[in-house]
């Protein structure tokens, strides 16, 4: 066993190298494939690149690992759940929709034409993202369109590093400008208990319902907590299984690839200034525990919010980001028309931050 | 007596663990040798530290220096102090872990067998430290010890501060006090690049290569570095001779060619001169400042660096840091941090 694989694990070597020399050696091919090429290669193999500068030897964690610790984190807190609940049938088709067009499509033409060196990891969690938070019954169409979008507008801003809104959201937020109906409509009820394989494969039949946030615009119930917890109810894909979504994010600040400080004020802050309006306002205002467990909030908090590089980079940043995220998701929830406030808070503050890390450098090493 | 004045670091000894061989070598050299020789401070000397908790897994471990004869030692130790530092606190860094030790040196201090006791009040302190990387280095151990700011760079001396390197007791003793023949140091040198890791007994003016010839490995490329991997310098010379402040050379595998799956096979990579990923743009991840044993924003400099404003660098507290190199060590995205902040410190 050991044996055959070493043996492949040769034959692949050596036939990536003999690629590459022939890749390099003709101008006219590296200029169209040179950069997929590296893309493609870059996920098999390591890099060749060594420390030239001191300190000699690296720590192993590398952006590859970063990435693929959401990418992981983000299976098992939604795609397996959402499986679960709604069927393969509606998770897979638009999952290969999504990584189709956002990473095979315009990820590779954009690496062709920009001559970029490779394709981003980032792509993939992007694209993970966008069925994540659309309705279960969202046409294949809608998500493609997403995801192309978000792809395009990250590649355009520079890729990963240097993007100033997260990606995925500006994708959704365009969805919503431009397809207003069809992103808050579509919703399924979730097939519980015990799985049968056509519910494993199908889900039930689509039962177009209200998501309990809209519900309670219209009735003021709330949903019962325990069926908000395990995803007993309607909801975006991606967002109703919040037990699982808080185990992996959990798992995501333990390996501290996700920030503990912005899910810990995010939903603080919610609890908190909910807890305060209901005060305020009575009944009108949802109650805290109710506005923690519902909509896409446990998965923003521990995974849109939390993309390191549309937050601040200080760590004092991060309170104000999450707390900011908080104060406009309530205000949104309680005091607009819009059930759901979780995309703009999280958009507005991706913009505010620049200015947050500005002034919390001036106060920390100018005074 | 653990007082704590920093933080973060990182632990290399756990994550590096390296085993020297029991036996000390003797490494045969019949060139000229250079004599030993210590420039006495001209200062007063109020508090010497002698560490004996190497935070390095590279470095000169201390039962080589002590060779179960603390007792020895601190008696070296205290007639050194006698001899040239008199009215100077000596403080004993120690592993918090070594408990033997620690029970050793305490019964050294209650012992009545001293030769110079202590008549006023004590001056021989023990202090324990926790064996993380660069809990070491001088801005940092003097601050735990003695709670002083000292400035990066700056020589301790200007403090009345004497940081005094362990081997350096035995050869001020030998050479100076017993004016008997003192002309060896011990260098540990260890690394994938060997086939063991040894530590040897080297005359300084020794070269490198006649050094380590016996022990590298021929089957791979090496590189060869001086006084560590984080803050080191690399040889480039296998001629270039060592002298009496080397401390200590690593060799490791030169690993310049792509290794397939390779995030199965990490242990082939690990501790060897490979960047273990690619170089990509900061992803903001908090690493750096996490680990920075000062508490600075490593990232800072490098979007200074990156828009081309060096000078910018100064206003985030750039010259507290202590260039111990841990955070291009831990960067996900391997950027040259280090290179960066020296970079940016040049451009006074
Ligand atoms: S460790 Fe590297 S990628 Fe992470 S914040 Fe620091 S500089 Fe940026
Ligand atoms: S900024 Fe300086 S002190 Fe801090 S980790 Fe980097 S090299 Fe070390």
């Amino acid at each position: 066993m050991k044996k055959t694989f070493k043996n492949i694990e040769t034959i692949l070597n050596k036939s990536l190298n003999g690629i590459e020399t022939f890749i390099q050696s003709h101008p006219k091919v590296n200029f169209l494939f040179g950069a997929l090429f590296e893309a493609t290669d870059g996920l098999i193999r390591s890099t060749k690149d060594t420390a030239k500068n001191p300190p000699y030897i690296r720590r192993g964690m590398d952006a590859k690992q970063y990435m693929g610790g959401i990418l992981t984190a983000l299976f098992f807190g939604w795609v397996v759940p959402a499986i679960y609940f709604y069927g393969f049938m509606c998770v897979v088709p638009k999952l290969i929709v999504s990584f189709v067009v956002g990473v095979f499509i315009i990820d590779v033409i954009w690496v062709i034409l920009a001559r970029e060196e490779r394709i981003n990891e980032g792509g993939f969690v992007t694209c993970l993202f966008i069925p994540a938070f659309l309705p279960p019954q969202a046409p294949l169409w809608l998500i493609g369109v997403g995801a192309g979008i978000s792809i395009l507008f990250r590649n355009i801003l520079g890729g990963v590093g240097h993007n100033l809104v997260n990606p995925a959201l500006f994708g959704r937020l365009l969805l919503t400008i431009c397809f207003p109906t069809m992103v808050v409509s579509g919703w399924q009820e979730p097939s519980t208990g015990i799985p049968t394989i056509k519910s494993l494969m199908y889900g039930v039949d689509a039962v177009t319902h209200a998501t309990p946030l809209m519900a309670f615009k219209e009735t003021g119930k709330t949903a019962s907590f325990l069926s908000l917890m395990f995803g007993a109810n309607t909801g975006s894909l991606g967002e109703t299984c919040r037990i699982a979504l808080i185990i992996t994010g959990i798992w995501l600040c333990v390996k501290r690839i996700a920030n503990w400080r912005i899910p810990v004020a995010y939903l603080g802050s919610v609890f908190v200034l909910s807890a305060i309006f209901s005060l305020m306002v009575g009944k009108t205002a949802a109650p805290p525990i109710f506005q923690l467990l519902s909509g896409g909030l446990i998965f923003a908090a521990f995974f849109m919010a939390t993309d390191p590089i549309t937050t601040t980079y200080s760590q004092a940043g991060k309170w104000i980001f999450g707390i900011g995220c908080g104060l406009i998701t309530v205000v949104i929830r309680n005091f607009t028309s819009i059930p759901e406030g979780i995309m703009y808070a999280i958009l507005l503050m991706n913009l505010l931050s620049v200015p947050i890390q500005t002034i919390i450098l001036k106060i920390k090493y100018r005074t | 007596m653990t007082k704590k004045a920093y933080k973060k670091g990182f632990n290399l000894i756990e994550t590096y663990p390296v085993k020297f061989a029991k036996t000390i070598v003797f490494v045969k050299h019949n060139g000229p040798a250079v004599n030993y020789s210590f420039s006495f401070p001209d200062k007063k000397v109020e508090h010497i530290i002698v560490n004996l908790c190497p935070t390095e897994p590279w470095a000169l471990p201390n039962r080589a220096i002590l060779r179960n004869r603390t007792h020895d030692f601190l008696n070296k130790l205290e007639t050194v102090r006698e001899e040239y530092f008199p009215d100077s606190h000596c403080h004993v860094v120690v592993n918090h872990q070594e408990s033997n030790l620690i029970n050793e040196l305490n019964q050294y201090k209650a012992g009545t067998d001293r030769i110079y006791p202590s008549t006023k009040e004590e001056y021989l302190h023990l202090h324990t430290m926790e064996p993380v990387y660069p809990y070491d280095a001088p801005v940092l151990i003097v601050k735990n010890i003695l709670g002083l700011d000292i400035a990066f760079g700056q020589n301790t001396i200007e403090h009345s501060i004497l940081l005094l390197d362990p081997q350096d007791v035995t050869g001020i003793f030998e050479h100076y006090i017993k004016k008997s023949e003192f002309n060896t140091r011990l260098i540990p040198i260890s690394g994938t690049g060997l086939k063991d890791n040894k530590i040897l007994k080297v005359k300084p003016g020794t070269p490198i290569k006649s050094m380590l010839e016996l022990y590298v490995r021929t089957d791979i490329k090496y590189r060869v570095f001086l006084d560590g991997l984080l803050n080191g310098t690399e040889v480039k010379d296998l001629n270039q001779k060592i002298n009496w402040s080397t401390k200590n050379i690593v060799v490791i595998e030169e690993r310049d060619y792509k290794t397939p799956f390779h995030y199965i096979r990490t242990k082939e990579l690990h501790f060897t001169t490979s960047l273990m990923g690619e170089l990509r743009c900061c992803v903001y991840c908090n690493f750096c400042d996490d680990i920075c044993p000062v508490n600075l924003e490593p990232a800072l400099y490098w979007h200074c660096y990156d828009r081309g404003e060096k000078h910018k660098a100064h206003l985030y507290a750039l010259e507290k840091c202590i260039e111990c190199g841990l955070c291009s060590f831990t960067c996900p995205s391997k950027l040259e941090l280090l290179q960066v902040i020296r970079e940016c410190k040049l451009l006074k």
